[in-house]
């Protein structure tokens, strides 16, 4: 099981905005956690992998045939949960994927195991019922994940996932992932770094339409190893700070602020802090920005 | 808070809004097609027997304005009748009920954004006016007040009552969508026979038209019948003689009635915001079909699901591995599928009158079934069929339907079999009846009857993207032709002096073609 992702490039009209430049990507089973700031071409590039958009330029082998010249044989093996969708509010969740299982050529009592599966995993067998109208944001997500999911697909890819579910749902959807890794390629897009700490077998940072890194999370935090400090300070002294360092996070406490920061070398009096993959995730985009700066 | 300059800026962002999508361009070529057929006289005004107006400016901006407040008020409505939904899709109407605005500035702004959108085509029409007077021979001098009077003090307060209208509609849960569009179509209709038969100043202002013109008629040819005719013909006959019209002699008591019109219209936009929810989600009318079925409500549902969910054990559960078997793909399973979405959310009244107009196909004479009958069983179901290819945009679906394996070649012809299917179910005892007795070319009429509608209802709604198309120009349709037996219009064959079963095959053919090439095209990966 193979998708390699070989120089893609992507631009919106003639003459509009280039989404994604030369990207290129090789994957094997497991979850690949795609992460990059809004706007940085994830959701280009998971159109593109699910044969919504074509690219501008490059190719999308699976299993090395070209999925441009025959998105079907992608397709008959594919899930995907947009991050924009729609549900149609007169059916209940059963209709909505008995429908979508025949769409995707799936055969009737198939889809009703599968469904009630789906709906089990997902927690919705108690609403199963109920017209998708009246459904909550996280509820209809959850219908979307389920949808994913129908006809077991070697290639999942979802793109914000978690947007909408609630903590637990969260933690269940994480497990699930991870529970479905083993024997297919799952690609995660999000913002949300601790939804890929909590999954990723493999991390690709994206930003301004191009591939910054692609490592494993080990990886990637040995890059930023013996970069990050913790640094208490006076709250006044906080703006200042920012405009020298770059710190990931804050927090207030009875003796001053205490900051997480990424530097090469430490400021006067800050400690090491074993770092985490936010950290990590900070460093890299920052490092990516000042060489595309420069 | 500065009320005109509030209500200025919210009609001028919706306005921004509409004119920078591409459907505004073919809304304004659709205007200056109207020019062009009025300057190559394919659309004239014929009155008396076979006379026209020497094209002066009072002559060129009536017949504009005239066409302008017949045609724009009918297509027009259906073109701005998406403001209230606009802000609904874009979400953009949470943001505004979360300002201070008040209710009747938000429907009076949309009205006045709706009219910029009619008036952008009104201005059009002026302009071809003008040139029209440019290039005629006859049509010197050029009065300026006399071609664009009629315009301004005519066509314009007739938009103004349609982008009200637009609005009101779109406020009252039962005539926002499908029912809507079908009614308004008869109350168009029934607006221009008003003014005809109760000779009042009709919205469209034909009426005070019809009353300048027999006058100046009247006085040129003193042998003009008591019964005058007006009319504006499309491909009909030449008029042959022409007479010297100078316009219409704006009195106090003329500008009085166009006044109120334009009183009536800001009143129906104000009246409008009664029925505004300001984007109350609980007021969504899903929301409140949810509510009355039986049943905790979807806040309640996480609520207690967070409740009774254990708060440590959250396993992923159990998926057992499938057994592939995509090489048998389920088409029949696919078209059942797109006939009970089809079918799904009709009220349980919507299968009464359905069943009754089968059970009156079978019972009653069979030239009466098919000459009444089954006319009314073909457009109960337009609701149904105005859904078709276009529902994946409505809900939003797209993004998951188009990654699905063959979904171009399998389900497109599945949707159509679905739409053949509903028109099978709510014409069968007519076409039960012809076959069994062996009434062949009846047969034909009917099956290609069934075929074409749907096919209608996909081309037009893959390629607008909307149902509206479809319920506008069927309702049109399906009154003007097999409503009145027209033979070329007579696409369910009523009669079989106006059947046309081949053509009407045919035409199938080639919609069913033009709704595969849009979506083809939509896709853009096919």
């Amino acid at each position: 099981m193979n998708l390699l992702i070989d120089k893609v490039s992507k631009q919106y009209g003639r003459h509009g905005t280039l989404a994604l430049r030369d990207f290129s990507l090789e994957l094997g089973t497991g979850v690949l956690g795609l992460l990059g700031p809004n706007g940085a071409g994830k959701t280009t590039l998971m159109s593109i992998l699910a044969t919504i958009t074509r690219a501008s330029q490059g190719r999308v082998l699976w299993n090395g045939a070209d999925a441009a010249a025959d998105p079907d044989s992608l397709r008959a093996v594919l899930g995907f949960l947009p991050q924009d969708f729609g549900v149609y509010p007169n059916l209940n969740a059963v209709e909505f994927l008995e429908y979508l299982a025949a769409v995707k050529g799936l055969d009737a009592a198939t889809s009703k195991r599968r469904i009630d599966e789906l709906l089990n995993l997902v927690n919705l067998t108690d609403v199963r019922k109920r017209p998708l109208g009246g459904y909550s944001g996280g509820m209809k997500q959850r219908v979307g994940i389920a949808q994913a999911l129908l006809n077991d697909p070697q290639l999942l890819i979802v793109d914000e996932p978690t947007a909408g579910l609630d903590p637990e749902e969260r933690v269940r959807f994480r497990n699930l992932l991870s529970e479905l890794s083993g024997e297919r390629i799952v690609i995660l897009s999000t913002h949300i770094v601790s939804d890929v700490e909590a999954t990723a077998t493999d991390i690709a940072l994206i930003s301004q339409g191009r591939l910054v890194e692609h490592a494993s999370p080990e990886i990637l935090l040995q890059k930023v190893e013996g970069r990050v400090w913790e640094w208490v300070l006076p709250s006044v002294e906080l703006t200042a700070a920012r405009q020298r360092y770059l710190i990931s996070n804050t927090t207030r406490r009875s003796d001053g602020v205490h900051a997480r920061v990424l530097a090469e070398a430490p400021p006067a009096g800050a400690l090491p802090v074993g770092p985490t993959l936010e950290d990590a995730y900070l460093y890299c985009l920052s490092q990516h920005r000042a060489g595309a700066s420069a | 808070m500065n009320a005109p300059r509030v209500l200025y800026h919210m009609a001028r962002a919706d306005f921004l809004e509409r004119v920078r999508r591409y459907s505004f361009l073919l809304t304004l070529a659709g205007a200056l097609y109207l020019a062009y057929a009025v300057a190559t006289e394919k659309l004239r005004i014929v009155v008396g027997h076979g006379y026209r107006g020497v094209y002066n400016s009072a002559w060129i901006g009536m017949l504009m304005t005239v066409s302008c407040s017949t045609f724009l008020s009918l297509v027009g409505f259906y073109i701005v009748k998406n403001a209230l939904q606009r802000d609904t899709d874009t979400r953009a109407g949470r943001i505004l009920a979360a300002t201070p605005m008040r209710k009747p500035f938000y429907t009076l702004a949309k009205a006045f954004s709706n009219f910029a959108v009619l008036g952008c085509m009104v201005l059009v029409l002026m302009l071809a006016a003008l040139a029209m007077q440019f290039v005629l021979p006859e049509a010197r001098p050029i009065s300026l007040w006399r071609l664009w009077s009629p315009f301004l003090l005519v066509a314009l307060p007739a938009m103004f009552l349609t982008a009200s209208l637009a609005i009101l509609f779109e406020t009252l849960p039962i005539l926002r969508g499908g029912v809507g569009n079908v009614l308004y179509f008869f109350l168009w209709t029934f607006g221009l026979v008003l003014g005809d038969k109760a000779h009042v100043d009709d919205p469209s202002g034909i009426q005070l038209l019809y009353r300048s013109t027999r006058a100046a008629l009247a006085a040129a040819d003193p042998s003009t019948p008591e019964h005058f005719n007006f009319e504006l013909t499309i491909g009909g006959a030449h008029a042959i003689r022409t007479f010297v019209w100078n316009g219409i002699d704006w009195t106090p008591r003329v500008l009085a009635a166009r006044l109120l019109w334009i009183i009536i219209a800001a009143a129906l936009a104000l009246f409008a915001s009664v029925f505004f929810h300001r984007f109350d989600p609980e007021k969504e009318w899903f929301k409140r079909r949810a509510k009355t079925l039986p049943g905790p409500s979807a806040l309640q549902v996480s609520e207690q699901m967070a409740a009774s969910s254990p708060a440590i054990s959250i396993s992923a559960g159990h998926l057992t591995p499938l057994v592939r078997t995509s090489a048998r793909l389920r088409f029949l399973q696919l078209v059942a599928s797109e006939l009970r979405l089809m079918l799904k959310g009709q009220p349980w009244w919507w299968y009464t009158v359905a069943a009754g107009l089968l059970v009156g196909e079978l019972t009653s004479p069979l030239s009466a079934a098919r000459q009444g009958v089954l006319l009314a069983a073909w457009i109960w179901p337009l609701l149904v069929w105005s859904q078709m290819g276009c529902r994946e945009a409505r809900y939003a679906t797209g993004s998951l339907l188009f990654s699905s394996e063959r979904f171009l070649t399998r389900q497109l012809p599945a949707l159509w079999m679905a739409g053949v299917a509903v028109a099978a179910l709510t014409g069968g005892g007519v076409g039960l009846r012809l076959f069994l007795n062996a009434d062949w070319p009846g047969l034909a009429a009917w099956v290609s009857a069934a075929m074409f509608i749907p096919s209608l209802a996909l081309a037009l709604g893959i390629w607008s993207s909307s149902s509206i198309p479809f319920e506008a120009f069927y309702t049109a349709w399906w009154y003007i032709g097999p409503a009145h037996q027209m033979p070329a219009l007579d696409f369910i064959g009523t009669t079989l002096a106006s059947s046309r079963p081949q053509a009407y095959g045919f035409a199938a053919a080639v919609l069913l073609a033009v709704a595969y090439l849009g979506r083809r095209i939509r896709l853009g990966y096919a």
